[in-house]
């Protein structure tokens, strides 16, 4: 009899942790309907900036590149023309394309750039189905002119880039079913394998 | 002058005891112990200069920094290039080179490979005193065809003019204007234009001198480095090929190939690399039906050709196969093993206009700098660029005597002597010292005039053959011995229809042979004939049968250059998918005929035999003889590239102008 009533006293005692808790405040949010304030430093996807002006600021200098500890940037220069003059100097990015994938959100390529011209926004959600469809090339980490030139993400604002709508927008034309070939690092890794094979 | 050279001075640098020959500078003195003075002016081989005052050291008893790369060094002497002294001014002297510079290291194609950023960097402050903005000069001058200039980089060591004067003999660069407002420019306002202009990127220590076809296409630590040999002609020069993500993007010299190019490079060396990735590459073996070719696999190209020759044997005709310069060692080697053992006698390589490959066991480029007589016949300075630099540097630096025989192409700006026949030139040569014959290939009696003349003289030959490899296809055997036909008599008897089965390797005889007439008539009465080649040439066009071939830079093996070196040749990129080196294709065949072939160590150790082997007979002797007598050439470049040069528009851009050479 006793011990009947020992039991009752601990099942009291764990329900009564049970309770607190039904009753406290939730740490869970109802994610994706309800979203969470980040830190405004958070390192999420990639953005190219633009100059007031509308000029690229990315030069195509490959540091970033260099900087990138996975291996992530791969950048191709090429050389303004008068006709088409994508960024102030000589110089400017034929292709910029960042493997999502392979990319590790350490900021070192915001750090590297002599420009500011790649910086990391906050937005983080970035699921797909395919592979081949978190590279990002120019289409997507570039800004428009027209969204919050010359602000750095965390100071526009709204804190959270402009564009997020278009990247969206942008990736549902994509075709996603080119997958990597799509892309030039795609196209490396292609010739690669074939090579390997033949 | 050798007793003084070998006079030896004991001094100390950095309190290391050093002993060097008299008149040593204290730069390389600072070599032997490993301790460097920094330079931008001063080059190994174009001397002092005194400009950049970056390389200050301090020499006790002397009241100021005296500049390393113009003091000779003394007895006794005590060097320091570390101390506090030497160090507040290196870093002023960098402070001064950089008051004008613009810090553009980010889109400068130097920018990882750069003495500036590196010294800078090294030696550096990191800060300037001096508030004023920076001076603004054009960028992106148009220097010339290969060259691009960036007047804000520039810090006028001058190395680029003196390379120019000294070493290319064109004196094209001058600085112009003086002051703050100095200028690299050509002295009449003309772009920029020899046979050597590339190697000022090279030697230009900050991006002041940048290619225009190596612009922005990457940085230096993106390259996969391969040091490999140039094979656009036959001097053979070692290069480093660069790549970067499966596609060549430059090619540069090596700076210490003190034996075979003297670090230098050509601009055709250099710049030939468009055709690599030229979209009319072909990559699938062609077999032509009905007048039209169609892609066919490479296990029915192989079954095709064997069929052809075991039809032709049973038909009781002939089979043949010309090998071209194109083919290495290896491959020229194999070539004749294949069609040896499949009872081929007809073999020869020599389907060029030029049909030497040069004799002589010890013809080495560095023996040549040293000759008292130069005699060369033919345009040396086109056929074999590299080779003409020796000649420059032997004649105006080390007193030569150039003696040029007959049709030689522009004149030198330098004394020479033009004479007309090999009885003239003797004439004309020193008394003393040795004798050295650079020919080009083309006139045999000249050849053999010019042997004879100076048989007493032992003369050291060269001959600048217009196809790369043909001393090695000579070495590895590809002639018509044991009664086989040559090239001439091929093309003859094919044309009569007595040849079943004609192989075409490396060569297109229908551009550059002698008897191209014949050649065609050969190629069209024969019924099956096989042609390798990289592009659709007018010898592919006239075959049955045509394979895609791996270029240089796709596979390894070696080469003879002219003066004899066995040189390796690296595969610095991976060949388009479809096509075969020569070797893999000439393996393909023998498996057809369940033929033994030698194993890669066999084939090596019989390349090494016989390139070792010093080719016997003298100029223009009895066996380089043709059946039919050849007409000399008419016209070659350099510019030609055995047509490769066609599939790369800014190489036509390149040449200065049209080179005739020959009667």
């Amino acid at each position: 009899m006793r011990k009947q009533l020992y039991n009752v006293g601990a099942i009291l005692k764990g329900l009564s942790i049970t309770f607190k808790f039904m009753f406290a405040k939730r740490p869970t949010i109802e994610y994706p309907s309800v979203k969470k304030q980040h830190a405004p430093r958070f390192h999420g996807l990639h953005e190219l900036r633009r100059y007031a002006d509308g000029k690229e600021r990315c030069i195509g200098c490959e540091l970033c590149s260099s900087a990138c500890p996975a291996n992530a940037i791969t950048v191709i220069g090429a050389e303004n023309t008068p006709e088409s003059r994508k960024s102030p100097g000589e110089r400017h990015a034929a292709r910029y394309e960042i493997d999502e994938l392979r990319c590790i959100f350490c900021g070192m390529c915001e750090e590297a750039c002599p420009t500011d011209a790649i910086v990391l926004t906050p937005r983080f959600e970035m699921a797909d189905y395919r592979r081949g469809s978190f590279i990002y090339a120019k289409d997507r980490l570039l800004v428009p002119p027209e969204a919050g030139v010359g602000t750095p993400p965390d100071e526009r604002p709204n804190g959270i880039p402009a564009d997020l709508g278009r990247v969206a927008e942008v990736k549902s034309t994509i075709d996603i079913t080119a997958g990597y070939g799509a892309t030039h690092r795609g196209e490396i890794l292609k010739t690669q394998r074939r090579g390997l094979a033949g | 002058m050798a007793e003084a050279a070998t006079e030896m001075v004991k001094l100390t640098i950095d309190g290391v005891p050093v002993e060097v020959p008299k008149g040593t500078l204290l730069v390389e003195a600072a070599k032997k112990i490993k301790q460097e003075i920094p330079v931008y002016c001063y080059h190994t081989k174009l001397g002092p200069a005194g400009l950049c005052r970056v390389c200050l050291v301090e020499v006790e008893g002397m009241p100021k920094l005296q500049i390393g790369c113009n003091t000779p060094v003394a007895d006794g002497m005590v060097v320091h290039t570390r101390n506090e002294k030497v160090e507040s001014g290196r870093s002023m002297i960098l402070e001064l080179l950089l008051v004008n510079h613009p810090l553009d290291c980010p889109i400068c194609d130097k920018g990882g490979e750069c003495d500036l950023q590196d010294y800078a960097m090294a030696y550096g402050r990191g800060a300037s005193d001096v508030a004023d903005p920076k001076q603004s000069k054009p960028k992106g001058v148009d220097l010339g065809p290969t060259i691009v200039l960036d007047e804000e980089r520039c810090v006028v060591c001058q190395r680029c003019v003196r390379f120019d004067d000294i070493i290319a003999g064109e004196r094209q660069l001058v600085v112009k204007d003086r002051g703050h407002n100095d200028i690299i420019a050509t002295s009449t306002g003309d772009p920029y234009r020899h046979n050597f202009t590339g190697n000022v990127t090279e030697l230009c220590p900050v991006g002041a001198l940048t290619s225009k076809t190596y612009r922005f296409k990457s940085r230096p630590w993106d390259l996969n480095r391969t040091e490999t040999s140039c094979t656009q002609c036959a001097v053979g020069c070692r290069q480093f090929a660069d790549v970067r993500y499966g596609t060549l993007v430059r090619t540069m010299s090596v700076e210490n190939d003190d034996a075979i190019s003297d670090g230098w490079l050509c601009d055709r060396g250099r710049y030939n690399i468009g055709y690599l990735g030229a979209p009319e590459r072909l990559t699938q073996p062609l077999y032509k039906q009905n007048g039209q070719f169609v892609q066919i696999g490479w296990d029915d190209a192989f079954a095709l050709w064997a069929k052809a020759i075991n039809d032709a044997r049973a038909a009781g005709k002939a089979v043949g196969a010309l090998g071209g310069g194109r083919l290495f060692n290896e491959e020229a080697y194999l070539l004749g093993y294949v069609m040896r053992a499949l009872g081929v006698k007809n073999l020869d390589w020599r389907t060029g206009r030029q049909l030497q490959a040069s004799p002589g066991a010890n013809a080495s480029y560095e023996a040549l700098e040293n000759a008292s007589s130069i005699v060369i016949a033919g345009d040396i300075a086109e056929l074999a660029p590299v080779l003409w630099l020796r000649i420059i540097k032997a004649v105006t630096r080390k007193g030569a005597r150039l003696v040029r025989v007959g049709a030689c192409g522009a004149a030198p700006g330098f004394a020479h002597t033009d004479v007309t026949n090999a009885g003239e030139a003797a004439q004309a040569v020193a008394a003393e010292g040795g004798v050295a014959i650079v020919w080009d290939g083309a006139d045999l009696a000249l050849g053999a005039a010019l042997a004879a003349t100076f048989a007493s003289r032992s003369p050291l030959a060269y001959i600048a053959s217009e196809q790369s490899n043909a001393r090695g296809a000579e070495a590895m055997g590809l002639l018509p011995t044991d009664g086989g036909a040559d090239f001439t008599k091929i093309a003859a008897d094919a044309a009569n229809g007595a040849y079943g089965v004609l192989a075409l390797f490396g060569a297109n005889p229908l551009r550059n042979a002698p008897n191209a007439e014949t050649m065609r008539g050969a190629l069209q009465a024969t019924p099956f004939t096989v042609v390798s080649e990289l592009f659709m040439t007018e010898s592919a066009q006239a075959a049955t049968l045509v394979l895609p071939a791996k270029s240089a830079f796709e596979k390894s093996g070696t080469v003879i250059d002219i003066a004899g070196d066995l040189l390796p040749v690296n595969a610095s990129l991976q060949a388009p998918v479809g096509a075969l080196s020569d070797l893999e294709m000439l393996i393909g065949l023998a498996q057809q005929f369940d033929l033994a072939l030698p194993t890669s160590e066999e084939l090596d150790a019989a390349v090494i035999a016989r390139a070792a082997k010093p080719l016997a007979a003298a100029l223009g002797e009895a066996r380089y003889a043709t059946s039919e007598p050849l007409a000399p050439s008419s016209s070659r470049s350099i510019w030609d590239g055995g047509g490769t040069c066609a599939h790369d528009d800014r190489i036509a851009t390149l040449r200065r102008e049209p080179v005739k050479v020959g009667a």
